[in-house]
């Protein structure tokens, strides 16, 4: 039978107005096919699986089939829009390669380090890691295990997974692949007000007379936001917008006032707003005498390497006492950044003096609500947590923070970097709700929750992303698994580092993805995983909305959820495997349990029956372990942050909302926090109240520039530095399987300037090498492309698994947020 | 843009929409919609939704139509949601082209 | 193997230009690729490189590409090379805007680009969506790596359909 195209079309327009207005058209194309159904469609809601703006999709369901997305026309994040990537959700998970078994490393049936990748059942699989596991254990301890989770894992798979590591195998060694992503915005949040994540929200958007984009490509990386952003400048003549950048990008074609500076000297000109605001007499004084205090960071800290590196031998004060500083006041800050004149500043940063002029200005005016956006520039960067902290210095002597449109904005880069690595506390030194295990007071909180002995958790943070790999290479690290994230393609320096680690005969990797990604190729068992709406879950966005999504599709059969693989394999481990007498002693009941029990099934975790599922949902993970493991991994989790400031509303409601910002408190979301009359935990009477601190004060750092950990030389005489772009999202492993988008931009090539390009004999599409001091890569030469770097300077995205960027990238980290600056290295371009 | 030309006979635009009425109204804006030539209800939500599409043979001939429905006072809010043209005279050469690449393709 | 990715890379060419072809290449299925490793590196080992590929060119041909469900954003199917979109600029909107489609006989963007955030018409195309390459991306002539299984609502409805017939 044929289709009239006119009927097809108009069938489209129907559908899609149907899913607008969630009304359900009783038979699509009603003319054509009369059964019901077969044009059975159901639509649902589910946060886009990309990026930290955190959009709200539609999605169409046929046949147990993902058949149609598009922007959720009732989220305020996005209001109907979705960017490239996400118009094409439908197609992540069809990607042919989906993994469907696990696969092990076999020689003649069994696991070898040197075998090929075989197929064996889940059984099999289990019993090969829990065998490991144990002997590990038992040979090196709890801190010979590790974990390596993701921004991408929902609240409830990062959760389960803190309390498996920290509780179950009592082993600090979990970090996310946030550390790549989010770690300096945590630290420089921690530092500047005693609490994480952003005071304002998405509603500056439309607030703001000026944006000041510092090293955020938001055209291409938060496209939804750059939609708002431009929105406001288009509507509003008066609206400013600057954008720094060390290469131009799209985000300067709406720039007013764009401005390409040296790597590192964004922290000068950060000093320089400061001093251009003092000097011309602009401190908001009222504002700084009641609400800031000012702080001496310690300087010459070193730049995270291994400590025999050379730049480590010289740095005075890498240690412990890297993050102190001492109390100063206004007179002493005020002489500190009097060394950064716009003549100085401008010389260092190469940024011409009036254009660091109109930008302070910005800044400076009292009438001008100034927003500031950041991403990867900031925190991929040696002194992250510092300019971090300086650019809230410039938001607190003005007091331009908290009020709509005021607002220093550290946006995030996976989509729940916020909501299940930072909230939850994924790290390697960190617990729930903004609490660390170096504090002996919150270990007791986490295990009075737990319901565990006091003791079980181990109080020495473990190894965070960086040393992770350090440790596989040097065989301190020996059972190792990574889910949900290509750490392979994604850590710096694999050459030299992660590669040989993960390939080290100590150590027995493994990695749970829906596709076989680099890090896959890296292990040695792969485990086949479900992923997005195969499963229910949370994720968190930037501005701490927190939005829930049902399953909605049955995942391949074979693939499992990230969820079920920590849950299910916690019930291979009596907890004599794994705790020490002393500690079973304290709390006997536990004898002869197994993880399973004490984590989840008997812990509050299990406490929801799966009644509590409706009944026309799936829900493959609640129905396999007989509970609503989902709803009790939340709730039980959400009793860490509920009267701390980090309370959230009860899980089922997440289900009817487009999310909801934390604190959730008498049932209504908070906008700005800090700010009396829209933070209910602000005192009244106060005005501000930054309660991150006892003092209820936030701090102003003086800290001052200081140059990077490797800048180009004779030998090596460009700068290179990596990133995103717009088509893909999470190392391309989703987005390279879609064929519109890897299409549209299906190679990672090197961007140069013309004159680069033509002083070393090169043309567009000439095959190179970049080469570092440890490693080299092959790619080929644009010198026309999106991104137009000034002369030496470079950039490669690091999206193509068959081109490794990472190869050549250095792993030299900011000491305070062990985050890795994947900004700023010297590499040099010779022809193949 | 001259109407002569906006409304060439080949071309066929379809866009579907969603009212929003008041509900008391719901029956009198239903009226309207259908009155009006290549109108048609698809969907009617008890909250008053109303899932139509509107059919026609250029941009204008459907903005006019457009038009008469969204000014009905029993609607609080008319949102268009989607918009499709298609070129019959085109698609016609098109799918000609589209059979010789293929073709060439499988040939390769 | 060689053969067999030849014939993927047919059919995924013949998709990317018929949609109308689309459910008969569906079933061309890789067997090899289930299950198999580092498809995205071509199987090559992590420490080695395999010679990149050229550049590929864009297509432009002008042939519109079918859409996968309704609210899918066009691909672009010609170069949009020094096309400049700032804020002074919308080269993209000299053809495709509603007064300009009769001359350059482009489609016109559809007029959910005039509505607001709020879901109000405007009289010329709404800010947020000014900014074209955010949705439209042109598509290089390159091979996809990986055949995408996806189905679309009315390759379904057809094929039950047809299935409802023969029982």
């Amino acid at each position: 039978m044929t289709i009239n195209r006119r009927e097809f079309i108009k069938a489209n327009a129907i559908a899609a107005a149907a899913a607008v207005a969630g009304v359900s058209v009783p038979a699509i194309a009603s003319n054509l096919i009369t059964s019901s159904d077969i044009t059975k469609l159901k639509w649902d809601k589910a946060p886009c699986r990309f990026c930290g703006t955190g959009c709200s999709v539609n999605v169409g369901v046929m046949d147990g089939k993902v058949v149609a997305t598009h922007g959720d026309i009732k989220s305020p994040v996005n209001k109907g829009l979705n960017c490239v990537k996400g118009y094409f959700l439908s197609k992540i998970m069809y990607g042919k390669d989906r993994l469907t078994t696990p696969l092990l490393r076999m020689t003649n049936g069994k696991y070898d380090k040197e075998g090929e990748f075989a197929p064996v059942s889940w059984d099999q699989a289990f019993d090969v890691m829990a065998e490991k596991a144990k002997e590990t254990l038992k040979k090196d301890g709890p801190t010979a295990v590790g974990m390596f989770g993701s921004g991408q894992w929902t609240v409830q798979e990062g959760y389960a997974a803190v309390k498996l590591m920290k509780a179950g195998f009592r082993s600090n060694n979990i970090d996310p692949n946030a550390r790549h992503c989010m770690a300096s915005a945590v630290g420089g949040f921690m530092r500047t007000f005693g609490i994480d994540e952003p005071m304002g929200c998405y509603d500056d958007l439309e607030a703001a007379d000026a944006f000041v984009l510092w090293g955020s490509n938001m055209a291409e990386m938060h496209p939804i936001l750059w939609t708002r952003l431009t929105d406001r400048r288009l509507s509003s003549p008066h609206v400013k917008v600057a954008v720094l950048s060390t290469f131009e990008h799209r985000s300067f074609d709406l720039a007013d006032n764009g401005m390409i500076f040296t790597p590192q000297t964004d922290l000068a000109i950060l000093n320089y707003i400061a001093h251009y605001i003092i000097s011309t007499g602009r401190v908001n004084k009222d504002f700084v005498s009641k609400h800031t205090n000012f702080r001496l960071g310690e300087t010459d800290i070193g730049y995270g390497l291994r400590p025999e590196h050379p730049l480590e031998q010289a740095a005075k004060n890498n240690g412990k006492t890297a993050g102190s500083s001492t109390p100063i006041d206004f007179e002493e800050y005020a002489k500190f950044v009097s060394t950064y004149t716009v003549e100085y500043t401008s010389k260092l940063s190469g940024v011409p003096e009036h254009k660091l002029e109109a930008l302070a200005e910005l800044y400076a005016d009292p009438k001008i609500k100034v927003t500031s956006f950041w991403t990867m520039g900031f925190n991929q960067h040696t002194r992250g947590v510092w300019a971090n902290n300086l650019v809230y210095n410039i938001h607190l002597l003005t007091g331009k923070i908290s009020t709509p449109g005021n607002s220093p904005f550290s946006l995030t880069g996976q989509p729940s970097a916020c909501g299940t690595a930072r909230e939850v506390g994924t790290f390697s030194h960190r617990l729930p709700a903004d609490m660390v295990v170096a504090n002996p007071k919150h270990r007791a909180i986490a295990e009075k929750i737990w319901d565990l002995p006091e003791g079980t958790i181990p109080p020495k943070p473990g190894y965070h992303a960086v040393l992770q790999n350090r440790m596989l290479k040097d065989g301190k690290l020996n059972f190792y698994w990574v889910q949900c994230n290509n750490n392979m393609q994604a850590a710096a320096n694999i050459n030299e580092e992660a590669y040989p680690g993960y390939r080290n005969p100590k150590n027995f990797i493994v990695v749970s993805d829906p596709y076989p990604t680099v890090t896959a190729q890296a292990a040695d068992l792969i485990l086949p995983t479900a992923m997005w709406v195969e499963k229910e879950g949370v994720y968190g966005n930037a501005e701490r909305r927190t939005q829930s999504w049902y399953q909605m599709v049955e995942a391949p059969t074979g693939a499992k959820s990230d969820l079920w693989q920590l849950v299910e394999f916690s019930k291979r481990f009596a907890i004599e495997d794994v705790w020490p007498e002393e500690l079973i002693a304290k709390k006997p009941e536990v004898r002869g349990k197994t993880l399973y029990d004490v984590l989840y099934k008997d812990s509050s975790v299990g406490k929801f029956s799966l009644d509590e599922v409706p009944e026309d949902r799936l829900n493959d993970d609640a129905r396999d372990f007989g509970f609503y493991i989902q709803k009790g991994l939340f709730e039980e989790y959400a009793t860490f942050g509920r009267g701390h400031a980090h309370d959230l509303a009860p899980y089922d409601r997440y289900h009817k909302e487009r999310g909801l910002r934390w604190p959730v408190v008498n049932g209504k979301e908070t906008k700005w926090r800090f700010k009396e009359g829209s933070d209910p935990y602000v005192k009244a009477g106060s005005g501000w109240d930054f309660y991150g601190h006892k003092d209820g004060r936030a701090r102003i750092f003086a800290l001052p520039y200081e140059p990077p950990a490797e800048s180009p030389d004779e030998e090596y005489d460009l700068w290179l530095s990596t990133g995103r772009v717009l088509e893909h999202w999470h190392s391309g492993s989703m987005t390279q399987r879609v064929p519109e988008l890897y299409k549209a931009m299906p190679d990672a090539l090197v961007y140069m300037h013309p004159d680069d390009a033509k002083s070393r004999n090169m043309r567009r599409g000439d095959l190179v090498k970049l080469i570092s001091r440890r490693g080299e890569v092959q790619t080929r030469v644009e010198t026309r492309g999106r991104n137009k770097p000034p002369i030496g300077l470079v950039y490669m995205p690091w999206f193509d698994a068959s081109r490794l960027v990472n190869k050549v990238t250095l792993d030299a980290t900011d000491p305070l947020s062990k985050q890795t600056d994947f900004k700023k290295c010297a590499i040099k371009i010779v022809k193949v | 843009m001259t109407d002569k030309k906006d409304n060439r006979p080949s071309e066929y635009h379809v866009a579907s929409l969603v009212a929003y009425c008041i509900l008391a109204q719901v029956d009198e804006v239903k009226a309207a919609i259908t009155a009006v030539e290549g109108a048609e209800i698809h969907a009617v939500s008890d909250e008053g939704k109303i899932v139509l599409t509107v059919e026609g043979t250029g941009f204008k001939n459907l903005d006019k139509k457009i038009d008469i429905i969204r000014v009905h006072t029993g609607i609080i809010n008319l949102s268009p949601v989607y918009h499709q043209v298609l070129d019959e005279e085109q698609e016609k050469k098109l799918a000609e082209s589209d059979k010789a690449d293929a073709l060439s393709y499988q040939i390769k | 193997m060689k053969n067999f990715n030849l014939a993927v890379i047919a059919s995924l060419l013949v998709l990317a230009v018929s949609p109308i072809m689309y459910s008969l290449n569906a079933n061309a299925a890789d067997k090899e690729t289930v299950n198999s490793v580092a498809t995205l590196r071509d199987a090559t080992p992590i420490d080695v490189q395999k010679e990149p590929n050229r550049i590929p060119k864009v297509v432009n041909k002008d042939i519109k590409q079918g859409r996968n469900y309704p609210m899918q954003p066009p691909v672009i199917p010609h170069t949009t090379r020094s096309y400049e979109v700032n804020k002074y600029n919308n080269k993209c909107m000299s053809c495709h805007s509603r007064h300009r489609t009769e001359k350059s006989q482009a489609p016109m963007v559809s007029v959910t680009h005039y509505m607001n955030r709020d879901g109000n018409f405007l009289a010329e195309i709404s800010p947020r969506r000014y900014f074209c390459n955010q949705c439209h991306v042109t598509q290089l002539d390159a091979e996809p790596l990986v055949e995408n299984t996806f189905t679309d609502m009315h390759s379904l409805m057809k094929q039950k359909t047809a299935n409802a017939k023969e029982h």
